[in-house]
């Protein structure tokens, strides 16, 4: 295996004390697991794990035209989007309609929003949303992108007993009447401000799960994730993250998307506003919803006991024909058996209907589910 | 002898001595014609949580350099090279329930295979234990 040279994120050496087994992601040098990444997934379906995932990148936003902007340039219509509330995932979207990103925006106050973009297009989302500033005749005035992702970082705490553990960090107790996707900013946690803690995860929110990430300087979520632990959180690594998200169908930017995926194939409806027209690629958007599209994103299992992973460009068969690929798969704890995502043609792409992943050469029987597959 | 624990700024990773070790992480334990065979806790550390294994059938036999068995983890897929022509005599079934057995035990109940040894084998084919941990050493700086 070969290593490339990546960042170290600012809590390494704290992952490694509590046995972080690391590896790379989007540049990152992070723990992938801390000894067994199933039991980690488990923790944060029945009871409380911490991810650090400072690897996300961070941005503050500033600028007198931050919801024009925004509006111009992202898939989702923000209009009701205000102070205190994360806007939910947003897609950037190149100019043929095509996935560059799924970004979150923070409202923090009139003339300053937080982002949070995927780690890998940390400096290339910044480049095009800067492009597209001056596209659009916006000034810095208007819009100006701080990238505050290696001075600052974001800890989740996930799980059914998430809000025990910030309770006991003495986290202000009104966090317990947050509502998805909400914050609070400048909260109070172990005694110290943070910038932000917010109802959010991405580990199954909105289905599964139930849980909050505080957005802090590097110090200061050092000290929470400690403590967290204490307090009984399961350390967890970017493994579990992954076959948390793939179980609720979840979308990963590079494996399950990218600037060739129109978000009508990949089914990715909670960033749309259908009918928004004024922003870019949204046009293509509407094109597609409109004529149809010739292939689409499924979830799938493997058969009980299967624990072959699929893996990204996996072909998908049914019978004879192949009829798709595959973009992630993993194994899930829960249902005890391999699961994955792909896209399939659309002539195919039915609950129930029965297809075969070529495996390393070896044909594995699947079934196609719906989200969220647990 | 002692066991050699490697420490690297990526991560700690033990060598058992009384094993021959190969260039691409398998470990080898000699009996009179036979020999054990499993990954070293490097390559472990290194595929991550392992989640299915593939073994061969006992009585089949394998080239030096040929795949005597598969381990996948969720991050990646790595084949176990056999050290020797071989017939393979007795495999781990307990891996196939409980594959994660070489995470939690590289060298012990996470061994892979049993094979006999089918014509020659020499001891200088493969790395000494100090060899080995100079390996590691090496890919990680």
């Amino acid at each position: 295996m070969v290593i490339k040279t990546a960042k170290e994120v600012p809590l390494i050496d704290l992952q490694r004390q509590f046995g972080g087994n690391l590896g790379e992601f989007g540049g990152w040098l992070t723990s992938m697991d801390y000894g067994n990444p199933m039991e980690e997934h488990l923790a944060t379906r029945t009871s409380v794990s911490v991810f650090d995932v400072s690897h996300m990148g961070r941005y503050v936003i500033r600028g007198k035209k931050l919801y024009e902007f925004f509006q111009r340039v992202g898939s989702k219509d923000l209009r009701k989007f205000r102070e205190g509330f994360m806007s939910g995932p947003i897609l950037l979207l190149n100019d043929n309609g095509g996935i560059k990103d799924d970004v979150m925006l923070y409202y923090l106050r009139d003339g300053e929003w937080l982002a949070v973009v995927n780690a890998p297009n940390v400096v290339s989302d910044r480049e095009w949303l800067e492009s597209l500033r001056d596209r659009f005749g916006f000034s810095s005035d208007d819009v100006t992108i701080n990238d505050v992702t290696a001075t600052t970082t974001l800890i989740a705490i996930q799980g059914p007993k998430a809000l025990d553990v910030l309770e006991e960090l003495g986290a202000p107790s009104d966090i317990k009447d947050l509502r998805i996707l909400q914050f609070i900013p400048k909260a109070e946690v172990l005694g110290e401000e943070a910038t932000l803690v917010s109802r959010s995860g991405w580990t199954g929110e909105e289905v599964r799960s139930y849980g909050f990430e505080v957005w802090t300087s590097v110090e200061h979520g050092a000290r929470i994730f400690k403590k967290a632990i204490e307090a009984g959180a399961k350390p967890a690594g970017l493994i579990a993250r992954d076959s948390l998200r793939l179980e609720v169908g979840y979308l990963l930017v590079g494996e399950d998307m990218d600037e060739s995926t129109n978000p009508i194939e990949a089914r990715y409806w909670l960033p749309l506003t259908l009918g928004k027209t004024d922003c870019v690629g949204c046009d293509k958007v509407m094109e597609a919803y409109e004529k149809g599209v010739n292939k689409v994103r499924v979830g799938f299992k493997l058969k009980k006991g299967d624990r072959t992973i699929p893996r990204h460009r996996n072909k998908i068969f049914a019978g004879g024909t192949e009829v798709g690929y595959v973009t992630s798969g993993t194994y899930s704890p829960i249902l005890k058996r391999s699961v994955g995502m792909g896209y399939v043609k659309s002539t195919h792409a039915y609950i129930g209907f029965k297809l075969q992943i070529e495996i390393r050469n070896k044909l594995h029987e699947a079934k196609i589910l719906d989200f969220p597959m647990i | 002898m002692e066991d050699i624990i490697v420490k690297t700024k990526l991560g700690e990773y033990l060598v058992k001595a009384g094993l021959l070790y190969t260039e691409t992480d398998e470990w080898l334990r000699k009996e009179g014609e036979t020999l054990f065979i499993g990954v070293t806790d490097y390559a472990q550390k290194k595929l991550k949580y392992i989640v299915n294994v593939e073994l061969p059938e006992t009585g089949s036999e394998v080239k030096k350099g040929e795949t005597l068995a598969t381990l996948e983890s969720v991050k990646s897929v790595a084949d176990v090279y056999s050290p020797v022509d071989c017939e393979v005599l007795v495999t781990n079934e307990e891996l196939l329930d409980s594959p994660d057995l070489v995470n939690k035990d590289p060298y012990g109940k996470g061994w892979i295979a049993k094979v006999r040894i089918k014509g020659g084998f020499k001891e200088g084919d493969y790395l000494t234990p100090q060899a080995y941990a100079d390996k590691i050493r090496e890919k990680e700086t």
